[in-house]
């Protein structure tokens, strides 16, 4: 179980390709001294959805949100206590109380992601391009979650909107050690944050390849981790990373962090971007956590209850199992990134001789 | 120019300094206090400085003047709007869903015990022969009285404010995008020349361009001396006083060459960093021997807190590095009342805490209780005495009550979700990222912040 994936790295890029979100015109950019940085321009989770949606979500899109639940349990209001607050405590302890309403999940057979464990199970997904034994279970939670699906769901929006307008989020990777970016049998991958706005095309609206960003050694320091992987046919792939961390924010002002287990790259390079996606296992809790802060106001327009999310979280998880009970706590799941070149300004000592090796990431420092 | 009452002694020196200086150092008892504009006031109002709002009006008695410009909720509007107040003594009872998915006209907890808006909020009221001063104004309420306005908006003052230079109804330091619509502190304008500003924070009131950008100064300079020259001076990129300005209070002109003129506050030449790459952004406190400028600083914080780093940014902690973390709740009623008081329902908090569960809130969200011996030296950070059963305010001592942190009149708590020092899983926990009915991290600095 989640070993590094041999799988032929398919065309499940195609269409996270397709969606780029920055200008793709090719640029002069060749390596460095063997190295290049890519910059996060667009991330969010990996949705498969067809046009009119029916062959993943037959019975339609989840509808029940807050607004429709508020609706169904108290038609003539009430007191505040017996009420919204009701909603709200089960907001943060989710586990209180079972599920209320049937939640709808995916029912495609077809989803991005990767095989995570190198096996085909009876769960797994199809790539689009043919490829079996895609771990994607989120995207049974997701799939049929307005909010998750593009172009106007909120959180694939929101994702967008905000990776350009914080640094919390900005996340780089570079690639270090590579002969070209077409075929290299080992190459280095330093994950780290930047903090600089990114460069943006004439538009206002793309991100441009180019930039320039300094490395935020200072409050990333903990987010600065080295992965190892290859380029075959320009397509970069890393063996997994035990415990990985991903600075995540897709609202204002609400900071999280991703923790995602096994977590590996598959990006297609060129020396303007890299574009493909990031999976792994993701926790439970960390997929509650940054959900749950949204306001009521913006779930409802997504019509996401949190704890019915939390229960069709839980009900779905599919790694790592709890030692005391059993059951699991982590998700497999691919969130697609677009990334674009950046060329990364190194403090005096190179960020990927920082990393304490047997870890995969630095440990928490005071200043 | 005129230096206001101020609240502890104090000098002139400069202010300036980052966020582990500000929270790890006892400055001791001497403090500059901020300058301001001297208004014309009507007879019985007065300035004071106070420790995080800096320059306020206060009535006779020393009380905070609020005033509460109307502001756009997701479904209608709150708030005053110029020249009408719309704080009434109705007990409201029902909510008005302007913030909410949900329907408006829910019964509001504790219908016995509920307040007016003017009951909380006390009108400033005009004697019969009060006339108005320059942008005092005297509007009349829908009940035929008078009551005083400053630039147009009514003026309250708040019945959690106890003594002279507590300023716990609002800040100017809140109230950021859909947050309830607050009550802010209303004073004097800052003595800063045009193209400064002065902006309300934790640390204290930072000067910035008017543009948001931060400014710094140099250890490296001398009084009124800029040391800072060809590279320097690209990176740090000074401050050019126009042409036709003129020294004034504690501001001063320093002649970088002939016709290249340079603003200096407190004696000390003052600077942009190049590297900010965007307003608000303060990465050359980062470098060492530069610092931001603060015209006060806020009085050190008790010695049970410190500075934990985390990667948000800095939090304020615990003395074991836990997070600290502040509740915030506003009812979603028409006068907007505050429901994070001692002496609000706590029905609010308890359903967000621990699911109205009060033992499992108390081991989600403990207190912060306060060590022997430990004390506060400023308004902003007080001991209180709470009954953990009820959360509202206990006598002393009294059977079952804790001793704990409150900063400005509300507990603070840590999170048993954060496992070690750093976390912060807490933040955001509650309605509207935790702004109406949450619990936020309590950011010293947080890269929160747009590019």
């Amino acid at each position: 179980m989640h070993m590094f994936s041999k799988t032929t790295f398919a065309a499940t890029l195609g269409v996270a390709l397709a969606a780029t979100g920055f200008a793709k015109a090719e640029t002069p950019t060749t390596l460095r001294d063997g190295r290049i940085g890519y910059a996060v321009a667009d991330a969010h989770f990996s949705v498969y959805q067809t046009a009119d949606g029916k062959a993943e979500c037959p019975q339609g899109l989840n509808p029940m949100g807050p607004r429709e639940i508020f609706k169904q349990l108290w038609p003539n209001g009430g007191k505040m206590e017996d009420t919204i607050l009701v909603r709200e405590g089960l907001n943060a302890f989710p586990a209180d109380h079972p599920p209320l309403f049937p939640y709808l999940e995916t029912q495609g057979k077809i989803s991005y992601g990767l095989n995570l464990d190198g096996k085909v199970g009876p769960k797994d997904f199809t790539s689009p391009e043919g490829e079996k034994g895609i771990d994607n279970a989120f995207y049974r939670v997701t799939g049929c979650a307005t909010g998750f699906r593009g172009p106007d769901g909120q959180v694939q929006l929101f994702a967008s909107k905000f990776l350009r307008g914080f640094v919390y989020n900005r996340m780089m990777i570079e690639i270090s050690g590579a002969d070209n970016l077409v075929n290299d049998p080992s190459v280095d991958v330093t994950i780290m944050r930047g903090r600089d706005p990114l460069l943006l095309d004439s538009t206002g609206e793309k991100v441009a390849p180019g930039g320039s960003q300094r490395v935020d050694e200072r409050y990333g320091k903990m987010l600065i981790q080295r992965l190892h992987g290859k380029i075959e046919n320009g397509v970069l792939i890393t063996e997994p990373v035990k415990d990985a961390t991903w600075a995540w924010q897709i609202e204002s002002n609400h900071p999280r962090s991703l923790h995602i287990r096994d977590m590996r790259l598959q990006l297609k390079l060129t020396g303007a971007g890299a574009d493909g996606l990031m999976a792994g296992y993701f926790d439970v809790n960390t997929l509650l956590d940054w959900t749950m802060g949204y306001a009521t106001h913006h779930l409802a327009y997504d019509r996401l209850d949190a704890p019915e999310f939390y229960w069709a979280l839980r009900k779905n998880a599919d790694a790592y199992p709890d030692p005391k009970t059993g059951e699991m706590t982590a998700l497999s799941s691919a969130i697609t990134l677009n990334m674009a070149q950046v060329f990364i300004q190194h403090p005096d000592k190179a960020v990927a001789e920082q990393v304490t090796p047997e870890a995969g990431r630095v440990t928490k420092t005071e200043r | 120019m005129k230096n206001a009452l101020a609240l502890a002694v104090f000098s002139a020196a400069l202010i300036a300094g980052g966020a582990s200086q500000v929270f790890a150092a006892e400055t001791g008892r001497t403090r500059a206090v901020e300058a301001y504009v001297p208004v014309a006031m009507p007879p019985g109002f007065q300035v004071i400085v106070t420790d995080l709002d800096g320059p306020v009006f206060a009535d006779a008695k020393g009380k905070t003047l609020y005033s509460w410009p109307v502001r756009a909720m997701r479904n209608g509007y709150a708030g005053d709007p110029k020249g009408k107040s719309v704080c009434g003594d109705e007990v409201l009872q029902k909510s008005a869903g302007l913030m909410s998915p949900y329907p408006p006209g829910l019964d509001l907890p504790e219908p016995g015990t509920r307040r007016s808006c003017v009951a909380t909020w006390p009108p400033v009221y005009a004697a019969d022969d009060a006339k108005p001063v320059d942008k005092w104004t005297i509007i009349k309420r829908a009940d035929g009285k008078r009551q005083w306005a400053y630039d147009d908006f009514p003026l309250y003052t708040s019945i959690v404010d106890r003594v002279p230079g507590d300023v716990l109804g609002g800040s100017t330091m809140g109230g950021r995008g859909d947050s309830p619509a607050a009550r802010d502190p209303v004073g004097p304008p800052s003595a800063v020349p045009p193209g400064f500003r002065v902006d309300t924070t934790v640390q204290g009131r930072k000067l910035s361009t008017d543009g948001r950008y931060a400014i710094y100064v140099s250890d490296a300079d001398g009084a009124n001396k800029s040391n800072c020259n060809d590279a320097c001076a690209r990176t740090w990129v000074p401050i050019r006083a126009p042409a036709s300005a003129q020294p004034q209070g504690e501001w001063s002109i320093v002649d970088r060459a002939p016709g290249v003129r340079q603003w200096a506050f407190r004696k000390k030449p003052l600077y942009t960093y190049s590297g900010d790459p965007s307003p608000g952004k303060t990465e050359g406190e980062d470098v060492p021997g530069w610092h931001l400028v603060y015209t006060q600083m806020v009085p050190p914080v008790p010695k049970d807190f410190m500075v934990q780093v985390t990667m948000n940014g800095d939090v304020l902690a615990n003395a074991k590095g836990k997070t600290v973390y502040y509740y915030s709740c506003g009812e979603d009623t028409d006068d907007m009342m505050p429901c994070d008081t001692m002496e609000s329902p706590q029905a609010y908090r308890f359903a967000v805490c621990g699911n109205a569960d009060v033992e499992k809130c108390l081991k989600t969200w403990p207190y912060v209780t306060v060590s022997p011996g430990v004390k506060s030296e400023s308004h902003l950070w007080t001991a209180v005495w709470v009954d953990p059963k009820t959360g509202h305010r206990a006598e002393a001592n009294q059977a079952g009550a804790l001793n704990v942190w409150a900063y400005r009149g509300k507990p603070v708590y840590t999170y048993a979700g954060d496992k070690e020092p750093g976390d912060f899983l807490g933040h955001n926990t509650g309605e509207w990222h935790g702004r109406w009915n949450g619990y936020q991290a309590f950011w010293i600095h947080d890269l929160g912040g747009r590019n």
